[in-house]
């Protein structure tokens, strides 16, 4: 029995860290634009596209580039759309980004169609390991890898380097960063777009082991959505253990009552919400009170 | 002088004219008929999972359509989309069709779930709905109504078509099957197969919707080292599976079977991860095609740029059926036309396509087709392994008696 539960646990790893990336991006978005962008998933499924065209054009080194193509993309977005919704109702915001992940799923299907596209790992991942009773296979080892970098290089960033801390200063006092002569709205253009980036490095890794179809996101965005949730809103240590424990809780579930893992995450966040509410790391966000 | 009256004269005229204009219709409304398109509706998904499936059925009830130049009962005929995004609003868009758009017959019915709340509206409405895709045995079975037909072969039969394939593998079978009609109805009928066969279930999953990660399924798979796995997921859920399946290094180590494969789906796992061996209903790549299908291969091919899928076939033939019985029941009165799909014929082969009159489900020699060892066209995935029944004789024992299938129309 120990080795089926630590391979599920490993298995169950590997899905939460894809559940960490796109909670990750969420959070950075609502916490510095106040925005919940529904269209996230959308941008999830344009990073699974562009690195399936990318492999198909230039092979697979040329991947690196679909999450600095979604960056971009994110960036108009904002510019042309998301600027307009700062001083605007909640409600406004919600049925924009909504129309907006409607419009881009609409045109994923307009230029590939509806049906799957066939993406498997790249030959060199090809394979499994089997250390001593866990079994993984290398790609998914590799995603673990990924996202652990990916991780890493974000609190970096985040933590030391001036952008960061401008960033984390406008998350909580907006108009005190923009007394202080720094230009918020070109911060904020970058922020959707680094938090669409992340997104779309999601969807680059996640495209090899999911089915990559222009509805891919439904997959992918209630999850995340569940993850900041449990996490804490705007909390980065936060959305990456609620997105292990989630990921490790589906895993676990999948084992001992496999009917109820579709429903498990949602009874995890209600139970966490009654204890937390402010979820397992979340403070108290003056912007927000 | 006289005034000149012929103002007067023309102002009586144009009034009779105008009475005359407006009795007309109500005196010949054959007359006014002949104008208006005869409207069909299309009642598919738009999104969502099924959506790759139901995009190919759309593409052939609307080729069927343009093989006719677009004409139904010598009139202009159109079909009329609207979305079937969950079974309460396939419902309302099925009483919208009817209702709003004055639809004569509805086709689709892309899931199982959709399609037993369709078939159940389209009674409540007296209107006739030809279900081109969902396979639950309840459809044609302890839930017909006479304004329902269906063509794809009910679960329960199509699972006894599969079980010899199964049971080639051993007696010791893994069902992974989806959490909702459809899956229940392949986990149910293929218990009793197994047990009638004396086997034995090592394990079982009752699997969600739109699962995004199959690996701790397949971890638990693994674990239970059965004979065979016995699928019953269904489109992208299928194509997943698949694929991870093989990311795990499961493909070639233990066999894996379902029914009613859609090209779309294995064509979404790709060559290097496809495996399994199915059953299915059509395939453009078969060398028994009739020479109406072939035609229509053709036709799709030069339209779309690639050959059709099995959907495609199912949403032109169950479209074809429906447009060739208007035409024979010369009215779009639902009894008319429910009576001329009861006699509707169409050449299949050494047997012929035809809805069965007491439970309305339509005759179908399926498929056994296996994924080929190496795999060099992109579209061709398949090896058709036999036609079943492999005795035309025996479809309609194959499909049950009306005692077996339980169907009441009363």
């Amino acid at each position: 029995m120990l080795d089926i539960l630590l391979s599920q646990t490993a298995s169950g790893l590997v899905l939460g860290g894809l559940y960490v990336l796109i909670a990750i991006g969420l959070s950075i978005i609502f916490g510095l634009l106040g925005i919940v962008n529904f269209a996230h998933g959308a941008f999830f499924t344009l990073g699974a596209y562009l690195a399936l065209t990318l492999v198909q054009l230039f092979g697979w080194p040329a991947v690196i580039l679909s999450p600095v193509i979604v960056g971009g993309i994110g960036m108009l977005a904002e510019r042309l759309l998301i600027s307009r919704l700062y001083d605007k109702e909640p409600l406004i915001s919600l049925i924009v980004t909504f129309a907006l992940a409607l419009l881009i799923e609409a045109a994923v299907r307009l230029i590939y169609g509806g049906i799957g596209q066939p993406f498997s790992p790249p030959p060199f991942l090809a394979g499994v390991f089997l250390w001593g009773p866990v079994l993984i296979t290398k790609y998914r080892v590799a995603v673990l890898a990924t996202t652990a970098a990916v991780l890493l290089l974000l609190w970096l960033f985040l933590e030391k380097t001036r952008f960061g801390r401008i960033l984390r200063a406008g998350s909580r006092d907006p108009e005190m960063v923009g007394l202080l002569g720094i230009n918020l709205p070109r911060v904020l253009t970058w922020v959707f777009g680094l938090g669409c980036a992340i997104s779309g490095i999601a969807g680059l890794l996640a495209a090899p082991l999911w089915t990559v179809t222009p509805a891919m996101a439904t997959n992918a965005i209630m999850p995340a959505f569940v993850v900041v949730a449990i996490g804490g809103l705007g909390s980065f240590a936060g959305a990456v253990i609620a997105g292990l424990l989630v990921g490790v809780v589906v895993a676990l579930t999948i084992q001992f009552w496999p009917e109820a893992s579709g429903a498990v995450m949602y009874l995890f966040m209600a139970l966490m919400l009654l204890i937390r509410p402010r979820g397992l790391l979340g403070e108290r966000w003056e912007r927000f009170e | 002088m006289t005034r000149n009256t012929g103002l007067l004269i023309n102002r009586r005229t144009t009034l009779l004219g105008a009475a005359g204009l407006a009795v007309a219709p109500l005196a010949a409304p054959h007359i006014a008929r002949a104008a208006d398109p005869i409207k069909i509706g299309l009642l598919l998904a738009k999104t969502g999972q099924i959506a790759g499936q139901t995009e190919y059925l759309a593409n052939g009830s609307f080729l069927a359509l343009e093989q006719r130049n677009k004409m139904v009962m010598g009139q202009p005929a159109e079909l009329v989309w609207l979305d079937e995004p969950s079974p309460q609003g396939a419902v309302q868009n099925m009483q919208k069709l009817v209702q709003e758009n004055k639809v004569c017959a509805v086709l689709g019915g892309a899931l199982s779930s959709n399609a037993l709340g369709e078939e159940a509206k389209a009674a409540e409405l007296k209107v006739p709905f030809v279900c081109d895709n969902a396979a639950a045995t309840e459809i044609t079975g302890k839930n017909c109504n006479r304004y329902t037909f269906r063509l794809n072969t009910p679960v329960a039969v199509q699972q006894s078509m599969l079980a010899p394939y199964a049971l080639k593998y051993g007696k010791k079978w893994y069902h992974i099957t989806a959490s909702y009609a459809f899956g229940q109805d392949i986990l149910k009928s293929s218990r009793a197969l197994l047990k009638a066969a004396g086997g034995t279930e090592v394990g079982v999953d009752e699997v969600p919707l739109n699962t995004a990660d199959f690996s701790s399924f397949i971890l638990k798979i693994r674990q239970a080292k059965p004979d065979v796995v016995v699928g019953g997921l269904s489109a992208g859920d299928l194509t997943t599976f698949l694929k991870q399946w093989n990311e795990l290094g499961m493909k070639g180590k233990i066999p894996f079977v379902e029914i009613a494969i859609g090209d779309t789906d294995i064509w979404g796992v790709g060559p290097e991860a496809a495996n399994g061996t199915f059953t299915k209903l059509w395939d453009a790549f078969n060398p028994h095609n009739t020479p109406e299908e072939k035609a229509f291969a053709d036709a799709y091919l030069k339209k779309h740029g690639k050959p059709p899928a099995d959907k495609a076939w199912m949403g032109w033939i169950t479209a074809r059926s429906l447009f060739e019985s208007i035409d024979a029941a010369k009215s779009t009165d639902a009894d008319k036309i429910i009576d001329a799909l009861e006699h509707w014929k169409a050449p299949a082969g050494d047997s012929s396509y035809s809805y069965r009159k007491f439970d309305h489900q339509m005759l179908v020699r399926n498929l056994a087709v296996q994924v080929k060892d190496k795999i060099t066209d992109k579209w061709n995935f398949f090896d058709v392994k036999a036609t079943l029944p492999e005795n035309p004789a025996d479809l309609d024992k194959v499909f049950g008696t009306q005692e077996e299938v339980g169907c009441k129309m009363g």
